[in-house]
């Protein structure tokens, strides 16, 4: 199982602003809320807190077939950080995805993961392979994997988990 | 407020969010916002808190939960108006 989740930096300046009265607090826990705080970069963390729950999100819904926005019930814990990557844990329903995240210049972009050893077989996929099912979730067609895709301004990012490697 | 200024006042709090113009001309009942309207789901929250703003009401996180599309939406407003 797996999600992703990609923030267009100069796109999300435009349309959202996270200082909005009210807005963290529709979105965030009060730990997460500290993380945000504390970090050097507040903005950054916003989007990187937020692409974790948005990818972890899209293996719950490819799973459970339902749909929800809740972000805030998505709770993000650090565990890990090297260079520009942040690996971390989503809890959600009592269950545990895990995230790995980087951070460039442009965008920030995370992808989930059920099974952490799945980290491995994560890789990307052309179009032409990509089918989307009723419920509008995306497969490989030929191998039938799990595909995820998100698209945010400047980019797309689409991935399958490949069974054979 | 009756159900057609509740439906007006909805439309103009989406509007400025939506990316499908056509699905926005033909709204209705089961138009949902991020499957129709296209609508980023980090401006899900800028709805949630402008319906806050315009209604006067609190979306509670359950309630916030299931607004996806206009029905539920709708349906939401209309119960905590008259909670008020």
């Amino acid at each position: 199982m797996i999600g992703n989740d990609i923030v267009d930096l100069a796109l999300t300046r435009k349309e959202s602003n996270w200082k909005r009265k009210g807005f963290l607090d529709k979105i965030f826990t009060l730990n997460e809320k500290k993380m945000i705080f504390a970090s050097e970069n507040p903005e950054l963390t916003v989007w990187n807190l937020w692409s974790r729950k948005e990818a972890a999100y899209k293996i719950y819904n490819r799973y459970s077939k339902v749909r929800a926005f809740n972000p805030i019930r998505l709770e993000c814990f650090n565990r890990q950080m090297n260079e520009n990557v942040f690996l971390g844990e989503v809890y959600y329903n009592n269950q545990s995805f895990f995230t790995s995240t980087i951070i460039t210049v442009d965008y920030v972009y995370s992808i989930a993961v059920a099974n952490k050893l799945d980290f491995n077989k994560i890789k990307s996929i052309d179009s032409q392979y990509i089918v989307k099912d009723s419920n509008g979730i995306p497969y490989n067609y030929l191998t039938n994997s799990p595909v995820s895709i998100s698209h945010h301004g400047s980019f797309v990012m689409k991935i399958q988990l490949d069974f054979e490697s | 407020m009756d159900k057609l200024q509740i439906i007006e006042k909805l439309k103009s709090i989406i509007k400025p969010y939506v990316k499908e113009d056509t699905a926005f001309e033909n709204l209705n009942e089961n138009t949902d916002f991020i499957s129709d309207l296209r609508i980023n789901s980090a401006n899900l929250v800028d709805i949630i808190l402008d319906i806050e703003e315009v209604f006067d009401i609190v979306i509670d996180n359950q309630s916030m939960e299931k607004m996806l599309d206009v029905k539920t939406t709708l349906l939401i407003i209309e119960t905590k108006l008259n909670e008020k």
